[in-house]
Parts: C-alpha cells; sequence; structure tokens
C-alpha cells in the first residue's frame, strides 16, 4: 500500500499540470457534490475559498491525504484491504471519541502542529483532517498565502 | 400497574384505547411480540439493554432486523466501512427501535418512531403533532463497542451512557492523552498511580464516566470539552462533577455545565465498564443518597431476553 500510495503520488508529481489540474478539478467536483449533499452552506462556503490554494498544492494535499489515510489505518488497526477516500467518515470506519482523539494527536505528532479545540471539532472525515493541516502546517491562518 | 403509572402521572384521564399501527404491506408482521418490560419506577431509574452483535448470525433474524430501520438508517448502515460495521449499525437502530417500542407496550411500531438530532448531534425522539398517542416521556442514548451495542432508557430525564472495554490499549500513554484532554486535578490523580495496569483501568473509568456526562448534556465530545469539568472517583462517594477552573481568556465559560447529575458506573460481563449519567432534580438532601436505580437485559430482540441484574455480570462500582 505505501508502493502504491508513492506511486500515485508520483504520478500526479509527473502528470503535466494541466492534466493534474483537470483531474484535480474532478475529484473537486466530486467533492462538491457530496457537500452540496450534505446542504452544509457553511461547508460549501469553505469549498470556494479553497480554490486558490488548491491549485498552488494540489501535490501536497494528494500526499497530506496519503499520509492521514496510513495514519487512520493504524489507528484503528484497520487491514490492508480497508478501502479509504478522502471523504471517509471516522465513525463510518468504526471509530468512536477515544481513537478520534487518538488519531488526532497521531496528526500532531507526524506533521508538528497543534490542533486546538475548535479546529477538532471540525474533523469528521479524512479530507478534514487533511485540510486543517496543511492549512495549519502553511500557518497561513486560514488566509490565501500571497502569490509567490 | 397500568393504574398505578396513571396515578403517578397526576391522574391523567385514560386515553381511549388505539388500534395498533399497521405495518407497510407486505412486511410480515415479527413472529413474536416484545415482552413489556417492568415499568420505570421513578426518574432516578434507568433500564439498558444490550445486544452481543457477535452473537447474533441467524440470515433470518438479521433481516427481520433489517426491516425495522427506515430508509435513510438503511442507508447509513451499509455506508459503514465493511461488512463488521454495517451489521452493528443495523443491529444499534434495530435495538433503539424495539426498545422503545417495548415501552408503549407495543402501541408504537418499531418501524414507526422517527428521531431528530439537537444541535450538537445528539439523537431525540420526534414525536408528531399529529399523533394521536400521547407523548411519552422516554429518553434514550446508545453506546457501542467492538463487541457490545447499549441502548440506556430514562424517565423525563435526559440520559448519556458510555460502555468501554476495560483492557482497552491505546497507542498513546496514558497520561499524554490525560495531559491533552483531562483537567489538572484528574491527570494528577491518575499520575500517582503507580501500577500501569491500575492507570490504565482508572483513565477508562474515567473517560466512560466522561463520556456519558457530555452525552446526557446533549453537547456530546466537542460541544462539552473534557478539560472543562473533572470527577472525583472515590470509594463509598458519590461521584461527584466540578467545573475546572475558568483559563483566563477562555471564551467558553462552561456555562451549559452544571453539578446536579447522577451516575452509575458497573462492570459488565467482567469485560466492560458502563457508565450511565442522568439528570437529577431530586430536592432536599434527603434523597441526596439515594443511588441511580439501574436494570440491565442482555436481549436477542423478538426471540429471548435476560435480566443480567442482581447476577454476577452486573457489579456496581459507584
Amino acid at each position: 500500500m505505501a508502493a502504491a500510495l508513492s506511486a500515485v503520488v508520483s504520478a500526479k508529481l509527473g502528470c503535466p499540470p494541466a492534466a493534474a489540474l483537470g483531474s484535480w478539478k474532478g475529484s473537486r467536483i466530486s467533492s462538491r457534490n457530496l457537500v452540496s449533499m450534505k446542504t452544509m452552506t457553511a461547508r460549501r462556503g469553505l469549498v470556494s475559498l479553497r480554490s486558490p490554494r488548491f491549485r498552488v498544492f494540489c501535490a501536497a494535499k494528494a500526499e497530506t491525504v496519503g499520509k492521514v489515510m496510513q495514519i487512520v489505518k493504524q489507528q484503528l488497526a484497520l487491514g490492508e484491504e480497508a478501502k479509504l477516500a478522502p471523504e471517509s467518515q471516522f465513525t463510518e470506519l468504526g471509530a468512536d471519541s477515544l481513537d478520534t482523539v487518538e488519531i488526532v494527536m497521531a496528526l500532531e505528532e507526524e506533521f508538528g502542529i497543534t490542533v486546538e479545540e475548535d479546529n477538532a471539532q471540525s474533523i469528521t472525515t479524512i479530507q478534514d483532517a487533511a485540510d486543517l493541516i496543511d492549512k495549519l502546517v502553511a500557518g497561513g491562518g486560514g488566509k490565501p498565502p500571497a502569490a509567490a | 400497574m397500568h393504574h398505578r403509572l396513571l396515578l403517578r402521572r397526576g391522574a391523567m384521564p385514560v386515553p381511549p384505547p388505539l388500534p395498533p399501527r399497521t405495518p407497510p404491506p407486505g412486511v410480515a408482521r415479527p413472529f413474536a411480540s416484545l415482552p413489556p418490560p417492568p415499568p420505570l419506577q421513578s426518574r432516578r431509574e434507568v433500564h439498558v439493554w444490550y445486544v452481543c452483535p457477535d452473537e447474533l448470525n441467524d440470515h433470518s433474524h438479521l433481516d427481520m432486523y433489517m426491516e425495522l430501520l427506515s430508509p435513510s438508517e438503511r442507508k447509513n448502515a451499509l455506508s459503514m466501512n465493511g461488512p463488521r460495521l454495517q451489521k452493528d449499525a443495523m443491529l444499534s437502530r434495530a435495538l433503539l427501535r424495539t426498545t422503545l417500542s417495548r415501552y408503549t407496550n407495543s402501541k408504537i411500531d418499531p418501524r414507526s418512531f422517527e428521531f431528530k438530532k439537537n444541535k450538537f448531534g445528539k439523537p431525540e425522539i420526534l414525536w408528531r403533532s399529529d399523533d394521536s398517542n400521547m407523548e411519552w416521556p422516554w429518553h434514550f442514548n446508545i453506546s457501542h463497542t467492538s463487541s457490545l451495542i447499549a441502548c440506556g432508557i430514562a424517565m423525563d430525564a435526559p440520559i448519556g451512557i458510555d460502555v468501554e472495554e476495560k483492557k482497552r490499549k491505546t497507542t498513546k500513554s496514558i497520561l499524554s492523552l490525560a495531559r491533552r484532554y483531562f483537567t489538572p486535578s484528574e491527570v494528577d490523580s491518575l499520575a500517582k498511580i503507580a501500577d500501569s495496569d491500575a492507570q490504565q483501568k482508572e483513565f477508562i473509568k474515567l473517560w466512560t464516566l466522561k463520556e456519558a456526562y457530555v452525552k446526557a448534556l446533549g453537547r456530546g465530545f466537542s460541544g462539552a470539552p473534557f478539560n472543562r469539568f473533572s470527577i472525583q472517583l472515590k470509594t463509598n462517594s458519590r461521584i461527584q462533577i466540578t467545573k475546572a477552573p475558568k483559563v483566563c481568556n477562555d471564551s467558553d465559560s462552561g456555562d451549559y455545565l452544571s453539578e446536579n447529575w447522577r451516575f452509575a458506573l458497573t462492570e459488565l460481563n467482567s469485560s466492560y465498564y458502563m457508565a450511565v449519567c442522568i439528570e437529577d432534580n431530586s430536592r432536599g438532601s434527603e434523597n441526596g443518597s439515594v443511588p441511580l436505580g439501574l436494570k440491565v437485559w442482555k436481549t436477542v430482540p423478538f426471540i429471548e431476553d435476560t435480566l443480567v441484574s442482581g447476577t454476577d455480570a452486573v457489579k456496581l462500582i459507584t
């Protein structure tokens, strides 16, 4: 699985930028539909705010998601055959509150961040965790980073 | 019994008997009825019904339970990752629906219940205003482990229940978890326990009690952070809740935390800690020492019920 993940990441890194963006855009549309299905308007707003950032960091995003999946599998003792997706909810993977706090602590150690209580409340999926991690690692405080 | 129930409710007039709700066409009526439980005697009493998923493998029974679920519950159960989690999610809803139906003396079919969630996500019964049935006074809460699902029922009092495996292993050290999520006084009490097994058990007891409390409050883990309140576990003494000292510049005032709650902590089947928490509105110090009354059944819905209170399977810790 680690090798497969590396292959996926390498493939993304090796893709021409346009193709990568196209591929990611498809994923984004799917994600947006999921958010709409949940009728969470706040989340929909957040999705649009992510656009500039996501164009710059799409590779990092995929890498972060992959790492989060690995940590979640370890913490929940899921077998290698368990199929995780960015939109997988921790509760759908059988996590209870003690599992979830252990996942948060493991992510804090892995990425050298501290997740405040308010932020922890919003983490219910792997994608939520990855998005928050990238935000905290960048230290942007939620603002899009300044253009390089 | 029914008469006494009415007297306790202030001699309400007896409602006219209602025909039982007709199940949807094409769905066979379950082949056995749900035995009515002994009535909850007071606001200080809690009933708990639990199932062991690994012991429920008869396909015809599982199909019958699946039929009790609403379409959205079925969809949610099937969205779980893997057949084991799907079965557990299905049994959780079936246990809830069959248990609630018992407490209406089967006047409400298990399939007929509807649920809503409060703003923190705590599930509650949605009583239809157009229902001719009167609104029943039941509150419920559910807890899962990987091998046991429990449903707690209380009368006219918000309830929280949590079940954890006694020997649950954590990947993080007990003290690092406690420092991150508990109050300083709780960390201190855990740090004083030299034996690592004893320390782990004490941590699980505290976690279970804190979880039951935030579920009873209806705010859940994120809405009532564990480091806002302390639980003191003392032998031969009632479990105490105190608010943690307010941190400077902390925007969370903790106003939602109150101390008039009643707990029971039990050991179940020698393998689990189960904590139950209900709101305590009793007045007068004379009632202060009356413990929460707990009755526990193991059930295979429609098939078999076993009262386990009063046996070695249920040991009251405090």
